[in-house]
């Protein structure tokens, strides 16, 4: 708002609002503030019990009892006995390190060609792209299946983790978005300079995506680290090769599900993600943006 | 270029880590002299060991082979196995009914040329434990310990409440519930004199039905659940008895029960005072609570069938070798030993209170004696006791039933004849897109 | 076909005499098809591989009886005519998934976007808040399950615990058939996390002077919200609506784990022939569900492969309706601006 030559009344001046209109909007505060506290706790609410329930003993965990006594800290020590959670841990880790390096490297050019290449046919490919992040795996499963199969490899963890090496559609997606706010002057200036298409990926690029690229990463690891339904699928049958996610699932002691060292466990497995969150949350906030907000 | 080289090490250490840690199912031990055979059991916990010591018997007397016991193995797991070309030597299953999907798939090996070969008479074997063995003539499988059913009672409070003797009808069965059953002040249940839920625990379709003498096909393999009036006779009785506790209330009840193969069994911790269980709780309750007061009978069979009473469904497990095992004629000897020979049998059945499979072996002397215990063998060796039908769709035909009757007793499909012919067309159907009904 | 713009190439071209230029030019343009193939080549041979080929493998196995044990039976429709005909779990399945659909993304779009308006409001703890919120949406979905199932148990659950110290006698939650859908419902809301920082990061983006303007032409708070809040963040909405119909249709893991436990039928690990899918009375059985069941527990991957291809005729006619529409109700900034 630009004060003009014409003459106006007067340029509009913040002035305070008059006492009832600053008492509804404080009442209105204070409401929403109340409603965001109950509603932070009905959403903390389930950590607390569930914390609570692994330092109870079996037989307590088993009664309508809420308050541990004594507090079982051993329960946490317990857990690792019970179940192989190291070895867990290892084929998580390994599935999330392996597929989330594969999909990098492999989304990377394509997101890259499908940006700031200029070739025919290019925005019908990306429709063909964002087409399969649409299709539920179901649909292709029983096929891939037999593949894996007849190549010996279901058992194991390789048919989860060697389609990441050959792109993945939301990845793709995500990186040709950020791709697409690059300015275009930065990769004339390179192409001028002689820089072939792949050195400007690797040099120019890559510089300015860091940002992006971790948080597709950290997006990727997320989603491997809460796979269920594939691993079930190829490594299901093969204990030592379980994920966590499958080995919480089938947390069991030798004849019953013992709820007390089950929700230590759950707690366990929930634990680095958390903690993921917390050392990353800048790059968690960078992912959402890419994701949403630019549509 | 440091952040590369870098970046190249880390590279290394993943791959490093995970051609490490991913391994191949199936990779063959390098041992010199001997083979090693792989074995998969479904048993886990104390019953495993029973069966590790007896295969270890086994494997001492012999030098060739080095056997490896898995054990908590599921069907699913053979299944997934056997396709994925991973499959043991040697696997055994709970459910016989699955002969038929393993046989006529050719998941299994065709075990006939080892038989003739070896010169097994088949005859050796009890008729129901012949026909659950084989499909269509193929024989795919030894029969390896069997399972009746049976009632568990709990003395104490049998005395309690002034009953001297275990039902034997089921019109006592019904009085007998009622009596033993308390409740809590808000209604809830406390104990529970005999749980009618279809789906818990042991109680399933085919032992509730074998009090009734039902047939689930007849001759000419079609399903005949709306025909034969002892399904509706078993369902209508069945839910009255739930209704008469309450359908929710027994869900609530068996939410807070113990697991079933667990130390805090409803039956063993005091929760029931009569329960449908397997001749296996005989061996759990020695090793969990010896101090229990109770007793073993047969299951209580419907008012106008007397001649059923002293008989139970059959079950039985069954062992074969998968069609891509790696060392057939080893596995072929270890399953002949386990199935055919008196001492290990009987070894099996004193440890884990299973009936063995051989006539010869029920009257073995090595069976250790048990007043418990031989209240099975008689249910075994009754002339009624029966087995379900055996078809190429494995145990899919009980689910399509399942379904229906945990609705029905939920009181969710008010007409049972109706339901009951929709379930038989649905079986019909399942049957004949599996390609083979009953034979 | 150029990759470079024109005045970088127009730069280069102004060089070499006329016919070297046209020979250039073709070198030039065949080197190009050559680096965007090499750039694209990952993404080509995943495509065929993941994508092509299961898709015409899936319908020709949808005209067999397949076990993956012995070779592939030539059954023609015969599937199809079970699925449409015979088989009674099918149909409730697909209900069951429809109905997940039409109550959960409506509900968990409300629930974010009510959530993320009171964070916006608020001033002072945005921070503690957003993370209380958010900190659910991580828990990984087995965990989640789990600790659910667990705090819903009918009988020793904390929460039927506490309804009854006030009086009320809780519901069977996950082993009622009327009450397990709406149990996993509570179990997606409580992960609404994810998708109410999206909405956050778009209501604080709207344009102050969009609101100044419409509270000077006399817009109330509900009006300001129909009028200038709803159309502006309209983009995220979609992609909520169309992330939350792509997530529906492929429901199986908090399902599969929540009908495992509940059962309570923890005889082995892993041991399915007793196993119920779907308990209770088949109100969890979804359709994922359900197609995991027939191609991986009994041996009909035909029968799995026909059920696939209809999920497929399911997601195309879904994804399409909502495409079309959207025009309708979206607004761009781009157009605004």
């Amino acid at each position: 708002m630009s004060s003009a030559s014409v003459p106006v009344a007067a340029p509009l001046v913040r002035r305070k609002p008059p006492w009832s209109v600053r008492r509804r909007r404080f009442l209105i505060g204070v409401a929403n503030h109340s409603l965001l506290i109950v509603a932070a706790a009905l959403f903390l609410a389930p950590f607390v019990f569930i914390t609570l329930t692994a330092l109870m003993t079996n037989n307590q965990a088993l009664s309508p009892q809420l308050w541990p006594r004594p507090f079982q800290w051993n329960n946490f020590v317990d857990v690792f006995h019970q179940a192989p959670l190291l070895r867990w841990a290892l084929n998580t880790t390994m599935y999330a390190g392996l597929a989330t390096l594969g999909l990098l490297l492999s989304s990377i050019p394509v997101a890259y060609a499908l940006a700031r290449l200029r070739w025919r046919g290019r925005e019908a490919v990306f429709l063909v792209v964002l087409i399969a992040l649409m299709l539920p795996p179901q649909v292709s499963v029983v096929p891939i299946y037999v593949l894996w199969a007849k190549l010996h490899l279901v058992g194991t963890l390789w048919p989860l983790i060697i389609p990441n090496w050959l792109g993945d559609a939301f990845t793709i997606f995500l990186l040709r978005q950020f791709f697409l706010t690059i300015p275009e002057e930065y990769l004339d200036a390179a192409r001028v300079d002689g820089c072939g298409e792949f050195r400007i990926l690797t040099t120019v690029v890559l510089r300015l995506a860091k940002p992006a690229i971790a948080a597709v990463a950290l997006f990727s690891i997320l989603y491997t680290f809460n796979d269920f339904f594939l691993p079930l699928l190829y490594v299901g049958e093969n204990p030592h090769n379980w994920v966590a996610s499958i080995g919480l699932s089938e947390f069991r002691s030798v004849h019953q599900v013992q709820w007390n060292l089950t929700m230590a466990a759950t707690l366990i497995v929930m634990a680095p993600v958390i903690v993921l969150f917390f050392l990353a949350q800048r790059a968690f906030v960078e992912g959402v943006t890419l994701t949403g907000v630019k549509g | 270029m440091k952040r590369g080289a870098m970046f190249l090490t880390v590279l290394a250490l993943v791959f490093a880590a995970g051609a490490g840690g991913v391994k191949f199912q199936g990779s063959a031990e390098a041992s010199a002299q001997a083979t090693t055979i792989t074995v998969w059991l479904p048993f886990g916990g104390r019953e495993l060991g029973v069966m590790k010591r007896t295969i270890a018997e086994y494997d001492n007397k012999n030098s060739n082979v080095k056997i490896k016991v898995a054990g908590d193995i599921s069907t699913t797991k053979i299944v997934a196995a056997i396709r994925a070309g991973n499959a043991p030597d040697l696997a055994m299953d709970f459910e016989s009914a699955n002969i038929g999907t393993y046989c006529s798939s050719g998941a299994w090996s065709d075990l006939g040329p080892y038989l003739k070969k070896d010169k097994v008479d088949v005859n050796i074997f009890p008729s129901a434990a012949r026909y659950y063995t084989q499909y269509k003539g193929k024989r795919c499988a030894m029969p390896l310990l069997a399972d009746v059913a049976g009632l568990y009672y709990n003395k104490k409070m049998f005395k309690a409440a002034g009953l001297t003797r275990p039902p034997r009808t089921i019109s006592e069965l019904t009085a007998y519930a009622k009596k033993l059953t308390k409740r809590n002040k808000d209604g809830s249940l406390k104990v529970v004199g005999f749980d009618p839920f279809i789906g818990w625990y042991t109680n399933s379709n085919d032992r509730f039905i074998g009090m009734f003498g039902g047939k689930w096909v007849d001759s000419k393999g079609k399903s005949i659940l709306a025909k034969d009036p002892a399904w509706a006779k078993m369902l209508r009785w069945q839910k009255s008895l739930v209704d008469w506790y309450g359908h929710n209330k027994l869900v609530k009840f068996h939410a807070g029960e113990g697991d079933e193969y667990s130390s805090s069994n409803g039956f063993e911790s005091g929760k029931l005072a009569m329960n449908l269980d397997g001749e296996w709780r005989v061996a759990f309750i020695a090793a969990e609570k010896p101090g229990l007061a109770y007793g073993t009978a047969p299951l209580p069979v419907d008012d106008a069938k007397p001649g059923l009473y002293g008989s139970s469904a059959l079950n039985g497990s069954i062992a074969g070798i998968p069609k891509n095992a790696k060392h057939k004629d080893q596995a072929w000897a270890l399953l002949k030993y386990l199935t055919t020979q008196d001492h290990p049998l009987a070894q099996l059945s004193n440890g884990l209170r299973n009936v063995p499979t051989t006539k010869s072996s029920l009257a073995s002397p090595e069976i250790k004696p048990d007043k418990h215990f031989s209240v099975f063998l008689k249910i075994y060796a009754h002339p009624k006791s029966s087995t379900v039908p055996i078809t190429a769709a494995g145990v899919q035909y009980q689910d399509l039933f399942t379904s229906f009757v945990t609705k029905w007793q939920a009181g969710h499909a008010k007409d049972l004849a109706g339901g009951l012919k929709k379930v038989d067309k649905q079986i019909d159907a399942q049957l004949k897109q599996a390609g083979g009904g009953v034979p | 076909m150029s990759l470079v713009s024109p005045m970088a190439e127009a730069g280069a071209a102004s060089v070499a005499p006329a016919f070297d230029r046209r020979r250039a030019k073709k070198k030039a343009a065949w080197r190009r098809r050559r680096i965007v193939l090499a750039f694209m080549s990952p993404w080509i041979l995943g495509f065929s591989i993941f994508f092509g080929y299961p898709l015409v493998m899936s319908a020709y196995l949808s005209l067999t009886h397949y076990d993956l044990l012995s070779p592939a039976r030539w059954v023609g429709l015969g599937n199809y005519r079970y699925l449409f005909g015979t088989d009674s779990q099918v149909w409730p399945a697909v209900r069951n998934t429809l109905w997940m659909i039409g109550v959960f993304v409506p509900l968990n779009v409300l629930f974010a976007f009510g959530i993320a308006l009171m964070l916006a409001r608020a001033r002072t703890g945005s921070g503690f808040f957003r993370t209380a919120f958010y900190l659910p949406a991580l828990a990984p979905p087995v965990a989640a399950t789990l600790g659910f199932v667990y705090l819903l148990n009918p009988a020793t659950g904390p929460v039927n615990s506490a309804l009854e110290y006030i009086g009320i006698e809780g519901p069977l939650w996950f082993n009622s058939p009327t009450w397990s859908k709406p149990s996993l419902v509570l179990l997606g809301l409580w992960g609404v996390g994810s998708v109410m920082i999206i909405f956050l990061a778009a209501v604080l983006d709207v344009p102050r002077h969009l609101y100044e303007s419409a509270e000077l032409d006399g817009c109330g708070p509900l009006r300001r919200l129909r009028w200038v809040t709803l159309p502006s963040i309209s983009p995220v909405i979609l992609f909520a609506v169309v992330i939350g119909v792509i997530q529906g249709l492929q429901y199986f893991t908090q399902a599969y784990v929540a009908g495992n436990i509940a059962q309570g039928e923890a005889s082995q690990a892993g041991d399915t022939s007793g196993l119920n899918l779907g308990y209770p009375e088949d109100s969890t059985l979804f359709y994922p569900v359900l197609l995991y069941q027939h191609g991986f527990r009994y041996f009909n991957m035909g029968y799995a492969s026909a059920m696939a291809m209809l999920l497929l005729a399911v997601a195309f006619a879904v994804t399409l309706v909502i495409i079309l529409n959207s025009r309708r109700f979206v607004h761009y900034q781009g157009a605004v601006r």
